[in-house]
């Protein structure tokens, strides 16, 4: 069919397949819902470990923790996860500030929390430390990707344009 | 704002789809265009060929260990095209709403 034999209904619907197509590949590069959660659980043994005191399983927990989650990690981009990468237009700049913010701020808060708790002389501090990172992970996670989500439908929309 | 242009090669269903992936992508998998877009690996090939021929998509191969893999990536001529279709198709749309309305 030619752009002369084309009305505006079967115009109107290209248009929307082009959309669907792009939200697609949004959906499918997103860090899944399951993936906030085995990260947000592996990392509380951490924290239990740390108020152990015991300084040699605590390393060992902590090496082996971050061994699985890098795994896990790779597992996720290389396997599972789908092949694509989204272009830079798409995710825009501030997406990849969004993601470092995010891991940066879950570390810094779960940190001081820890260290604040320890000053104060709170029992388990390192547990409370680790089980606020892994609900900000498990809670925050998600709705981070959802933001990022509604950003680059928005951009791979504008981009098309 | 692009110049229209329908674009007879990415209007057919199947490249349409195929560069509506590539468009939000700096470059896909051959696997994930195939099971994304619906296609037998052998239908894929076809279309890229059209596509590749067109200038629109650049096809590279290459080794992960011992497993050939296919990735595709829409070339600045195609992502040109891709976005003066989108044009035309809106301009479509749009003149058929004031026809309406004038009417």
């Amino acid at each position: 069919m030619s752009e002369q034999r084309l009305d505006a209904g079967d115009a109107a619907r290209e248009l929307a397949e082009i959309d669907k197509r792009q939200v697609g590949v949004i959906d499918a590069v997103l860090v899944p819902r399951w993936y906030w959660w085995a990260v947000g659980l592996l990392i509380v043994p951490i924290g239990v470990a740390a108020d152990s005191h015991q300084r040699t399983a605590t390393a060992v927990i902590a090496v082996l923790i971050a061994l699985v989650i890098a795994g896990l990690s790779v597992w996720m981009i290389t396997g599972a996860y789908p092949r694509a990468r989204i272009n830079s237009a798409t995710l825009g700049g501030a997406g990849a500030i969004y993601i470092v913010g995010f891991v940066w701020l879950v570390v810094g808060v779960s940190l001081v929390v820890a260290f604040g708790l320890q000053a104060a002389g709170i029992a388990y501090p390192g547990t409370i430390g680790t089980v606020l990172a892994a609900v900000m992970l498990i809670v925050g996670g998600p709705i981070l990707m959802s933001r990022l989500r509604r950003s680059m439908v928005a951009r791979a929309a504008a981009g098309s344009r | 704002m692009t110049e229209p242009r329908f674009d007879e090669v990415i209007h057919a269903p199947t490249r349409l789809a195929i560069v509506s992936l590539l468009a939000a992508s700096r470059w896909a998998d051959f696997k994930f265009i195939r099971d994304h877009a619906g296609l037998t690996d052998s239908a894929l090939s076809k279309q890229l060929s059209i596509l590749e021929d067109a200038g629109y998509v650049s096809i590279r191969k290459a080794f992960v260990g011992k497993w050939p893999r296919t990735s595709v990536s829409l070339s600045k001529e195609g992502r040109a095209a891709f976005k003066g279709h989108v044009s035309a198709l809106q301009q479509i749309v749009a003149s058929a709403g004031s026809s309406l309305r004038a009417g």
